[in-house]
């Protein structure tokens, strides 16, 4: 079982780092950069919607935190946009700190409210102040002064970049997963009331993962700035941003490691075909088919792809097992 | 003077969002699920009010009382093929099921009436008029005298009929109600039409003075978030109260900041009940 | 005394569920808690465990005061409670459950995890260790709730209904079970409502009724004494009793 666990891991490296060596030509770059930034946004939502089970609905906040402080940064002062990356996710974690505090000491529903409702309240604010370019936003740097600019003709660069981001926000998931970070989050998750009797701090555990989250996902946003060099309420703080982050990781699985990179991969290409064959007007109806798809998650299988795959498999071998039983049975008879 | 018509107006709209924002706090206070699909509720009865007018040239009653029978309809058509389902499972199915029947709403709503605000007629319930200095759009005032009607209304249907008592004992205890021969899955479907309904028929009040499009139910839904929490969990006089506070608060602000930041101090409130008060004004810790 | 519990009242918007209770355990004992229903058990019960903070009164714990403490600090304090219906982590096997428990006294997980095998071995759950726990049945359950409370290393656990629901046979190990638990040194306090299970492990009984403690001693005197038999059954019962004796 371990040999094919390895080979498994193996194979995916290997896929992920030679994709673009092997799909060459800026369409597929440039979608494979999108999959793997998106990824690591889902990936970071994970950590408080999927492990710990406090959905946010809300994300977009730090995602756009990180992407808006990079271009103030470089329209303030001119300098690379690396060194608002820190200061992106700076205020990431203060938000979530903000909206933490009071909302985790109480159930869930609050919090996923309090997500919403500050989410929002920052995209208005943003949206009408001028220092952050209210409805026009930001810009970064058009060309590039040196590589430190991070602005690159190719998407490989930042294939390469993102993918590195992805691989230490993995690892540190991985990681919680086997500690008593992770063992208590998903205590949480279950049943927060019994994990309180075991002597589980909640709140604490449950702020800690958000601003870890939120740090991530201001990463993402500051990432994506970089990219794109470009940044505003709607690209950076709408409601569309974290509905993607939270279709993502359930589509593949919240709470599993690689849920949100699978479904990432598959709603990523998906969306950007849906938007090449209905143009604009396929705005409206990519998300109703992304509502479509959550509601099937919710309803039928919440755990998503991974835990379907797990049960079909745990079925298949049960028949297969029974198959078996019942033929040494017709021996033994 | 104009202060005084600016508090009237606050308290009109704001029995309108006490109106749709019970519905909201009998089903959180019921079953413990948080409805984010609420503004898209209200969203569809303002359609309804407007294609029943255009179409068939309806009335404001008729319009209003369709739209309380469409979804009421739809509510309870949630509940059986969605929500009952998902009640009983992980927080994370919860959440997602009425955020996706968000989106599933919003965006339909988007593709099938396009972007672009569309309005009922100005002088269809009526002319303006003048109250002792004050100016008084008919509307406004129609649509704030059904909604507290209907909310008090509300309030008495749960505290004084038997279909009523048979709601709030699944709401306090559902096994113990089951036990007392009331069939708690029949409640609360119940439960969701009432909501689906008063929603609706908030939405056709509203449609008669502000331009309806599918992205309504966003801001909406953040009000009704905000009431509910004020109000108390599932307490509907709680949201009454709270409504007309909401309401009152967001005449103002956008009376001395301007209406872009009317929205800015209402979600900002919110964030101070979280804070300060999370049980609210009359909830049920 | 371990356990301490001195006039405590319990108040909901001018109901008084529970008023003036007074209640103390030794270390070492296992005191059942009975009374009956809305006699204010349940209420009482929580508010030693930590998830009611009481109107009034003192609760203390090995000289410590834990009236105001909340259930994370009662587990620290070492003080475990299992829940009457179990709170099975279902998603988790059942011996992640149990290293959920661990945790509290070992932050390292190999530990953690080697100190839950334990436990397991200990409550009869070994063989399941890599079950999922939503997957076991109510015995399974139940008998799950006990190891992940012993999981903390308490010196007292309080134990709600933990015998309901099951059948005789399923009794009589989860008895077995109990006994198992109490000689390695932990204090129990045991609600219950099955008089066979009481009078088999409590060596005192304290009887609850309209909030407040209104009898106690040993398990045989109390289930005789007429105070307890009104409580019970009515007034007609508990003069019978004063005239035959034994009821």
């Amino acid at each position: 079982m371990f040999r094919g666990r390895a080979i498994g891991w193996s194979a995916l490296t290997i896929a992920l780092l030679g994709f673009p060596l092997v799909f060459t030509g800026a369409y597929y770059e440039q979608l494979a950069a999108l999959v793997i930034l998106s990824a690591i946004a889902a990936s970071a939502w994970n950590l408080i919607g999927g492990y710990a089970g406090q959905v946010s609905v809300g994300h977009a906040v730090f995602f756009g935190a990180g992407a808006y402080m990079p271009l103030l940064f470089y329209k303030l002062w001119g300098v690379s946009p690396i060194l608002g990356f820190p200061a992106g996710i700076a205020v990431g974690v203060i938000i979530a700190v903000g909206i933490g505090v009071p909302t985790f000491r109480l159930s869930g529903h609050y919090f996923s409210m309090a997500t919403i409702a500050v989410a929002e309240l920052i995209r208005i604010l943003v949206g009408n102040w001028d220092f952050l370019g209210a409805s026009i936003g930001l810009m970064g740097p058009p060309t590039a002064r040196g590589w430190w600019d991070l602005v690159f003709r190719s998407s490989v660069p930042y294939y390469y970049i993102f993918l590195s981001v992805l691989a230490i926000l993995l690892a540190i998931t991985r990681w919680m997963e086997r500690s008593r970070f992770g063992y208590y989050l998903r205590a949480i998750r279950a049943n927060e009331r019994a994990a309180r009797s075991l002597g589980v701090p909640v709140s604490r555990y449950k702020l800690l993962a958000l601003m870890v989250s939120a740090g991530f996902t201001s990463l993402a946003g500051s990432l994506y700035a970089a990219k794109f060099g470009f940044v505003d309420p709607n690209s950076g703080l709408a409601i569309l941003v974290s509905v993607n982050m939270v279709i993502m990781a359930a589509l593949g699985g919240a709470g599993r490691l690689l849920g949100p990179l699978l479904g990432a991969t598959i709603l990523v290409p998906l969306q950007t075909t849906m938007n090449s064959i209905f143009g604009g007007g396929g705005t409206g109806l990519t998300y109703v088919f992304y509502g479509g798809i959550i509601l099937l998650i919710a309803r039928f299988e919440p755990g998503g792809l991974i835990q379907m795959s797990e049960r079909i498999r745990a079925r298949v071998r049960a028949r297969a097992a029974g198959a078996e039983a019942d033929a040494g049975g017709a021996h033994a008879a | 003077m104009i202060l005084l018509q600016v508090i009237v107006g606050g308290l009109l709209i704001g029995a309108v969002y006490a109106l749709f924002s019970s519905g909201l706090t009998l089903v959180w206070g019921m079953m413990n699920v948080i409805n984010f699909a609420h503004g898209e509720f209200v969203m569809l009865g303002m359609y309804v009010a407007f294609w029943a007018f255009t179409l068939v040239g309806a009335g404001p009653l008729s319009f209003t009382a369709l739209a309380a029978i469409l979804l009421f309809i739809l509510g309870i058509v949630v509940y059986m093929a969605l929500i009952r389902h998902v009640i009983r499972g992980p927080m994370l199915a919860q959440i997602l099921a009425t955020f996706g029947l968000l989106l599933l709403l919003r965006y339909a709503a988007f593709w099938a009436f396009s972007a672009n605000f569309v309005t009922l007629p100005e002088g269809l319930v009526g002319p303006g008029f003048n109250l002792g200095g004050i100016l008084l759009s008919a509307p406004k005032l129609l649509a704030g005298i059904v909604a507290l009607a209907l909310t008090i209304g509300m309030h008495v249907l749960l505290t004084r009929t038997a279909v009523g008592s048979q709601i709030l004992a699944v709401a306090e205890d559902r096994d113990a109600a089951m036990l007392m021969g009331i069939r708690p899955d029949r409640m609360q479907a119940i439960a969701w039409g009432l909501a689906g309904a008063s929603a609706g028929i908030a939405g056709a009040l509203i449609a008669t003075f502000f331009p309806i499009s599918p992205t309504v139910g966003e801001s909406l839904a953040l009000i009704a978030f905000v009431v509910v929490t004020l109000g108390g969990f599932g307490s509907v006089p709680g949201a009454m109260i709270a409504g007309l506070v909401i309401g009152l608060i967001e005449s103002l602000s956008a009376y001395y900041f301007g209406p872009v930041y009317q929205d800015v101090f209402v979600y900002g409130l919110f964030v101070v009940v979280l804070w300060v008060r999370p049980h609210g004004l009359m909830g049920k810790a | 005394m371990l356990l301490e519990a001195n006039d405590i009242t319990m108040a909901f918007d001018g109901f008084l569920a529970v008023s003036g209770a007074t209640f103390e355990v030794a270390e070492g004992e296992i005191v059942g808690l009975i009374g009956p229903n809305g006699a204010g058990k349940s209420t009482f019960f929580n508010c030693l465990a930590g998830d009611l903070t009481p109107t009034a009164g003192r609760v203390t714990f090995d000289t410590v005061d834990v009236t105001r403490a909340t259930p994370e600090m009662h587990a620290r304090s070492g003080i475990a409670r299992t829940f009457q219906v179990p709170a099975t982590f279902a998603d988790l096997t059942v011996l992640e459950n149990v290293m959920v428990g661990a945790f509290l006294r070992h932050s390292n997980a190999a530990i953690a995890r080697r100190a839950a095998r334990q436990v397991l071995a200990l409550t009869g759950l070994a063989d399941k260790a890599e079950r999922r726990a939503g997957n076991l049945g109510t015995p399974g359950r139940k008998r799950l709730e006990l190891a992940r409370a012993m999981a903390t290393e308490p010196r007292l656990i309080l134990l709600d209904e933990a015998l309901a629901g099951l059948n005789p046979a399923e009794i009589q190990r989860a008895i077995e079970l109990v006994r198992a638990i109490h000689r390695t040194g932990v204090t129990l306090v045991i609600v219950e409502h099955i008089m066979d299970v009481i009078l088999t492990l409590a060596n005192r009984v304290v009887v609850f009724n309209q909030g407040h403690v209104i009898a106690q001693g040993a398990p045989r005197d109390v289930v005789n004494d007429p105070v307890v038999i009104d409580a019970y059954l009515g007034h007609s019962h508990a003069r019978r009793s004063r005239e035959g004796g034994i009821v």
